[in-house]
């Protein structure tokens, strides 16, 4: 069936894009660390830094953001079959 | 093989904006003046023109056709088909063909008494090729020259697009310098390195030929 053709390629699509997305944020943030531990020194390993600085980063609420890439399609084509059906 | 690059993309980018002309919505303000429907028996190539049967029904080589004649301001017609895009391509979503067609003959009118509406569509009419614009929807506008606003969403669309394609260019770029340049650049030194070991020895061949010369 249709629907299902669409959501399958969909859902084949908006994964590349979420992996894209949240493997070079993840490398961003991990290089700003590195940055940060260069520019301010702090007694900590730079290693130790960089790993506890990612593991606050796997708990916040960020990466979890962009789980939007999923929800955010779903959205805009729920509002187009009201707008071009409904109104 | 720089006109041909340049070929290339020219073509690429000409394809791009018939391919978004085609696809992308417009609006006509035009007095509709009759439905109809037709059979329609799909050739090989102007299928392409076409979607597919109404959501829920099956694919079969000939089917019915909703029609909708139109008159514009200028006194042209157009014609406009009415299908449903169903979940399939173009993505708009659109199920309720029967109802536009309703609407349309809700809103026909006779000339003298004018009932002017904006149809939202896609697609050409092309009488070559038999293929018509989808009509998506009508709104009620005040007159033949009724001002429709600025296309909103062809704006974000396009914007959007483009400014997606130059990050996609502009890393790719990037990642040529830093990663595919060096590697040309070394074969390019390697290959130049040869060619100065070949000349090195070819005079040193003549050198020695030139020993078997008289002494002048």
């Amino acid at each position: 069936m249709a629907l299902i053709r669409v959501a399958a390629l969909g859902f084949v699509v908006l994964s590349v894009i979420y992996v894209l997305l949240s493997f070079s944020a993840r490398a961003a943030f991990r290089r700003k660390l590195r940055r940060e531990w260069d520019d301010e020194r702090p007694t900590q390993d730079r290693d130790a830094f960089v790993k506890q600085g990612m593991e606050d980063y796997d708990a916040s609420i960020r990466p979890k953001l962009f789980l939007g890439v999923y929800i955010l399609p779903v959205c805009v084509v729920i509002l187009m079959i009201y707008l071009t059906n409904f109104q | 093989m720089q006109y041909i690059r340049w070929g290339f993309w020219i073509l690429f980018w000409l394809l791009f904006a018939s391919f978004a002309h085609y696809t992308l919505p417009q609006n006509d303000i035009v007095r509709v003046t009759g439905t109809e429907v037709i059979r329609k028996d799909f050739s090989g190539f102007s299928r392409l023109f076409y979607a597919q049967p109404d959501a829920g029904d099956s694919e079969a080589v000939n089917r019915d056709l909703r029609l909708i004649n139109t008159t514009q301001a200028n006194g042209r017609v157009m014609v406009y088909r009415n299908e449903d895009t169903g979940w399939g391509w173009p993505p708009y979503f659109k199920f309720d063909s029967s109802n536009v067609q309703a609407e349309a003959s809700e809103y026909s009118s006779a000339r003298g008494q004018e009932q002017w509406v904006a149809v939202r569509h896609y697609g050409w009419r092309n009488p070559f090729l038999s293929i018509y614009p989808n009509a998506i929807g009508f709104r009620v506008v005040d007159g033949p020259n009724a001002n429709l606003g600025l296309p909103w969403f062809n704006i974000i669309f396009l914007t959007t697009f483009f400014g997606l394609v130059l990050a996609i260019w502009y890393r790719w770029r990037r990642f040529r310098a830093a990663r595919i340049d060096p590697i040309i650049e070394d074969v390019q030194d390697g290959f130049d390195a040869a060619g100065d070991a070949v000349s090195s020895r070819g005079s040193r061949f003549k050198r020695w030929l030139d020993t078997w010369r008289a002494k002048s």
